[in-house]
């Protein structure tokens, strides 16, 4: 049985208990065939959503000194580099460092990052990453998953209709990334306020060496809860069917929001139960049902389904 | 399933040892586990070159203090590996006693992790913390030969002394203890080494049983490095499934030990042709035994004895 060898990087969060960040990514990744190695870039308890917190962050010299003993051991080579949430400029910086040496060993490799900057209008992370993601971090990238607002940041460029995404989205492939996924908007869906839009757009170049752009457009159910993890699991799976669908970002858009689904709803469900009728569910009733979702993981039934533009 | 497990193990960003080599298979069977990292390297230590950073006891504490103040401190099982600092072991056992306080049922499952052939390869100072602190809280105990009868204080040199260690255990604390490994001779050969459990069960009406079985491990011919762990953390998964059962749970451990470790071998080979392979190319290939982990074959049969 011929066996996928492929090996991402993956530089994020570890909690203790719960999945965002390297707890949210490596399970599904390595349940889909992937190798992961994994650098934890904190060590907190829990995510920081919950009312208590506590743990230990590395510094941008102890990533170097880590990256340092993969090297020294010739094993730094990588097919995929994948980032979310960080919150310290040098640490960032570090990390675009070891993706150029990364690309320089291995000139197929792929960097997809979540370029972690706010939502709903207003940045969560200092002020100062904004520059970096923006002149440091998205040029080196090949698949990037903002938000809108995050999309608007990164462009200068505000989105009130599906044009503008689209022209934000070619604007971001200009900055680098081939694959952009604007993973949620504010822009109305045609099924009705119980849906957001998501956008995708990827630039590939064809046989003949024309360039070619597939956009795509999603209509995804709202859920009516805070989720914290999603946005990295999206980033891990969408890596995972680009993988797999390098150049039909439809089908792979299709297999990362249905799996998305999948997994929220059983959350939500769990949550409720877990919670009892009319009480809200707790942060860590909420955490993803990772674990019992692993065959929809391996085998995501398509339960949404991408417009081609 | 809803069953917790919370290990405290290494963590190594690349390859299978510590929490690495314990969560996925664990989470591929089912398990939630929340996972505290004692370390963070780049590697494990049998590689040419390796870096990184530790996790002191006050850190450790500090983690334990977030779950604490959130009321997440309900587990069923614990689990713990290699360790060389004496004031962090101690501050497991403490976290030990208190998560058993919030759950009386909790398991500890631990890998009393000191040396092996003869030598200790964790400080001396070590051993009466097993001994004395650690051994008689734990309930599942997975010590090789060299670890059992340090522990006991006596040798290991025909299946009966194995048998009088392994009830030494038990009095020592365990209900569970499996010999994963040992120099005795097996009847099958010398390709073969020879692995005993035992395990003690009060029964309904108060009497002591005792299950003892033996198991005949093909060698390998390659130092594995995360085998012990992956032992530990597989065996935690099967006595759960079959907690009155430990030939079945020892077969089953045992038989998903062979399937990866052949697996491993076999990739080995095929990348190092004509060569020993580096200690990369010999790295678990466990995501992709996901299926053995999820069902493993039987290849190994546990005798009762």
């Amino acid at each position: 049985m011929h066996e996928m060898e492929c090996r991402v990087l993956s530089i994020q969060s570890h909690v203790v208990r719960g999945y965002v960040g390297n707890k949210s990514a490596s399970f599904p990744l390595q349940v889909l065939g992937f190798e992961v190695d994994s650098i934890n870039s904190v060590q907190f308890s829990n995510h920081t959503g919950y009312s208590h917190w506590k743990g230990q962050v590395l510094t941008a010299d102890e990533l170097h000194v880590l990256y340092e003993g993969i090297k020294l051991n010739n094993v730094n080579h990588y097919d995929y580099v994948l980032t979310g949430y960080t919150r310290d400029t040098s640490f960032l910086e570090m990390v675009v460092d070891i993706v150029q040496e990364l690309k320089r060993a291995n000139p197929n490799l792929v960097y997809v990052c979540d370029p972690v900057l706010g939502d709903h209008g207003s940045m969560y992370v200092p002020q100062i990453l904004h520059p970096v993601y923006k002149n440091k971090v998205v040029p080196v990238a090949d698949i990037i998953t903002p938000n809108q607002f995050e999309a608007e940041l990164l462009t200068g460029k505000n989105i009130s209709t599906e044009k503008d995404a689209v022209e934000v989205m070619d604007l971001l492939h200009q900055m680098g990334p081939d694959t952009v996924v604007i993973t949620s908007s504010d822009l109305p869906s045609r099924l009705g306020d119980r849906f957001l839009v998501s956008l995708g757009s990827q630039r590939i170049v064809m046989p003949d060496g024309t360039r070619k752009t597939q956009r795509i457009r999603m209509e995804v159910p709202k859920v009516d809860a805070v989720f914290v993890g999603t946005g990295d699991l999206f980033a891990a799976m969408l890596l995972a069917w680009t993988h797999h669908f390098p150049t039909d970002l439809k089908m792979a858009c299709e297999k990362t929001f249905s799996v998305m689904h999948h997994v929220i709803k059983r959350t939500i469900s769990y949550a409720h139960k877990m919670a009892g009728p009319g009480r809200r569910p707790t942060p860590a009733q909420l955490e993803l049902r990772m674990v019992q979702s692993k065959a929809d993981i391996e085998d995501p039934a398509i339960v949404i389904e991408a417009t081609v533009l | 399933m809803e069953c917790r497990v919370l290990s405290v193990q290494s963590h190594v960003v690349r390859g299978y040892v510590g929490n690495k080599s314990a969560c996925f298979p664990l989470q591929v069977l089912g398990f939630e586990v929340d996972s505290i990292n004692s370390v963070q390297f780049s590697n494990h230590t049998g590689y040419g070159h390796w870096k990184g950073q530790v996790l002191n006891a006050d850190e450790l504490q500090v983690l334990y203090e977030g779950l604490r103040l959130n009321q997440l401190m309900q587990y069923d099982y614990i689990l713990t590996g290699y360790s060389r600092d004496e004031s962090f072991l101690q501050r497991v056992v403490d976290m030990i006693q208190e998560l058993r306080n919030i759950n009386p049922k909790l398991v500890y499952v631990c890998d009393p992790v000191m040396g092996d052939h003869g030598s200790m390869y964790v400080p001396e100072v070590l051993l009466p913390v097993y001994k004395e602190k650690v051994v008689p809280i734990a309930e599942i105990l997975t010590p090789n030969q060299f670890e059992a009868e340090l522990l006991t204080g006596r040798k290991i040199t025909s299946e009966q002394d194995a048998l009088e260690v392994m009830a030494a255990l038990h009095d020592a604390g365990p209900h569970t203890v499996v010999i994963t490994s040992s120099d005795l001779p097996s009847p099958r050969g010398p390709e073969y080494l020879v692995a005993l459990g035992s395990q003690r069960t009060v029964c309904e009406d108060g009497s002591v049983k005792t299950q003892c079985v033996r198991m005949d491990v093909p060698r390998e011919d390659a130092v594995f490095v995360g085998t012990g762990d992956l032992f530990a953390a597989l065996l935690l998964a099967w006595t759960h499934t079959h907690p009155k059962d430990l030939k079945t749970a020892c077969e089953k451990t045992v038989s998903t030990m062979h399937h990866v470790i052949k697996r491993t071998m076999a990739y080995a080979r095929t990348v190092a042709v004509g060569r020993r392979p580096t200690a990369a190319e010999l790295e678990l290939r466990m995501i992709q035994s996901k299926a053995d982990i999820e069902g493993p074959s039987i290849v190994v049969e546990a005798q009762l004895i």
